[in-house]
């Protein structure tokens, strides 16, 4: 019984010594028929039982987990009979048909001439069904540029996903009317990239992006207020590691960067201060101290924060740690 | 009312008028003395006074704006003289126009340095707007008064929207109260 879990809470008056005791608001409430305790889930058993009585409330009770068992990932990937996961990152979810660019057959032959032809005609017809009307084509596009974006970044998947979904969002809101796809498809990426605390500077998605930085901003600022996304500010530190691993320097400086930068945000000297401009300096004030010398224009090249701010956020920043020392 | 209300200072008041009827500017812009007309860079004529201080554009629908004047009494009286001088050209402006104040700028300060990362986090991310990224203000929209207020590091604070002086002052006292609230003002 021990990987039984338990479904539901009991009437009030008996939730009294059991910690493990969990709510599940969620769940439909399950009580004994017979004494009005708390039923639990037997898995071993597939039965549903009450904890006080010992009723059986339900039996036979149906595993849907997958009948066989698979010991690595060859196995694994010959006993599964479903497909990919369904994904928010392709326009119809991926759940429609795709036809592969290679001509050939199931044993791996090359196709007949006539054929080819034939399959050609066929991922025309079919690449024309999968995006029916103008929502799935702009959805299908802004994907497209947000999975560019992303990787030109090097963002992981969950940031991906994470805009995707943004978008969608924008477009069901119909937010887009008035903006360009691109320029949506980017706000909502620099955003996802920011609730998942891997941000990216705006200099950075500008860069990668198809407009130009003013519309993104804008773009930006309209669908987090109009979707009220809630995006925190970014935390310096968080910049850090890519910067410190773009100019090769050690953990050492790394972590004396984010010292310095925690010690600045105690004495309250980063309110309104660029995050990527503190990190900057924070780099370039770390090396100084661990002796991995960069310069401030080797910083200001891989950062796009300038010479001038780094210089004036470094003095801060160094003041920082005096008070605090 | 608490002593931060003294720090307000008024920096700006908008208002507009109508003359009620459409003007030839290029005509207007050669016979008022000072006044300025490219129609190139800008479909107005403005003309500017030193006393009291203001600039006011005067457009070919004969709408009216005055900016840059540092109370609303000034406003009224800046807008008096160009209707005087308006009228001195013969032009017929009927006796007294409505002037609408359109926004009041004002500026203020809490006296202390403020926590802007808490301040966001605290006020709840709907309401305000921190991207220290694009600006180092962060933008508090308030509904009651109607205004915007942007906080400073510095604890200076930037009232705007309103259209009354008294709402800089309800607006101050607002994020005194909640900041207070937080336990984010000594």
């Amino acid at each position: 019984m021990s990987d039984s879990t338990i479904r539901t809470y009991s009437s009030d008056q008996r939730q009294t010594d059991n910690d493990e005791t969990v709510s599940t608001p969620d769940e439909d409430v399950l009580t004994c028929p017979e004494c009005g305790g708390q039923v639990i889930d037997d898995e071993e058993h597939g039965e549903s039982v009450c904890v006080d009585c010992g009723l059986v409330v339900e039996e036979n009770g149906i595993d849907r987990g997958p009948e066989w068992r698979a010991f690595n990932s060859t196995e694994k990937d010959e006993k599964s009979r479903v497909g990919a996961p369904t994904t928010n990152m392709m326009h119809d979810k991926g759940l429609s048909t795709n036809i592969g660019w290679q001509d050939k057959d199931a044993y791996g032959n090359s196709l007949s001439s006539n054929q080819r032809q034939k399959m050609q005609r066929l991922r025309k017809w079919n690449e024309r069904f999968r995006t029916r009307n103008s929502k799935e084509r702009n959805l299908k596009q802004a994907l497209g540029e947000i999975e560019r974006m992303a990787s030109a970044l090097g963002l992981p998947k969950e940031v991906r996903e994470t805009a995707s979904v943004i978008y969608r969002r924008a477009l069901s809101e119909d937010l887009l009317p008035g903006r360009s796809i691109e320029g949506v498809a980017t706000a909502a990426l620099y955003a996802s990239a920011r609730q998942l605390s891997t941000p990216r500077s705006i200099d950075e998605v500008a860069n990668v992006s198809r407009i130009d930085e003013m519309e993104f901003k804008r773009t930006y600022r309209y669908i987090v207020r109009e979707l009220s996304l809630e995006v925190a500010p970014a935390d310096p530190a968080q910049y850090v590691p890519r910067f410190a691993s773009d100019l090769d320097l050690p953990d050492e400086v790394e972590r004396r960067s984010r010292e310095l930068i925690s010690n600045a945000q105690a004495d309250g000297v980063t309110s309104g201060k660029s995050p990527v401009g503190l990190a900057a300096a924070a780099i370039y004030a770390s090396s100084l101290l661990t002796n991995h010398k960069v310069t401030q224009s080797e910083v200001s090249e891989v950062t796009d924060v300038s010479e001038v701010t780094i210089r004036n956020r470094y003095q801060e920043l160094l003041e920082a740690t005096e008070a605090a020392a | 009312m608490s002593t931060l209300a003294d720090t307000i200072h008024i920096e700006n008041v908008v208002a507009s008028s109508d003359l009620g009827q459409e003007l030839a500017l290029d005509q207007l812009s050669t016979d008022l003395p000072g006044a300025e007309y490219n129609p190139e860079d800008f479909p107005g004529v403005v003309y500017r006074l030193q006393e009291p201080k203001s600039a006011t554009l005067i457009f070919r629908s004969g709408k009216v704006v005055c900016t840059g004047a540092k109370s609303v009494d000034d406003v009224h009286e800046a807008l008096g003289i160009v209707f005087g001088d308006i009228r001195e050209l013969g032009i017929d402006v009927t006796s007294n126009p409505p002037i609408e104040v359109q926004n009041i700028v004002s500026s203020a300060s809490l006296e202390q340095s403020l926590n802007l990362n808490a301040i966001a986090i605290g006020l709840g991310l709907e309401q305000i707007e921190y991207e220290p990224e694009q600006f180092p203000g962060l933008v508090y929209r308030l509904d009651d008064p109607d205004v915007v207020v942007l906080l400073f590091g510095s604890g200076k604070l930037v009232i705007t929207g309103g259209q009354n002086p008294d709402e800089a002052e309800q607006a101050l006292a607002h994020v005194q109260d909640r900041l207070t609230e937080l336990g984010l003002l000594d």
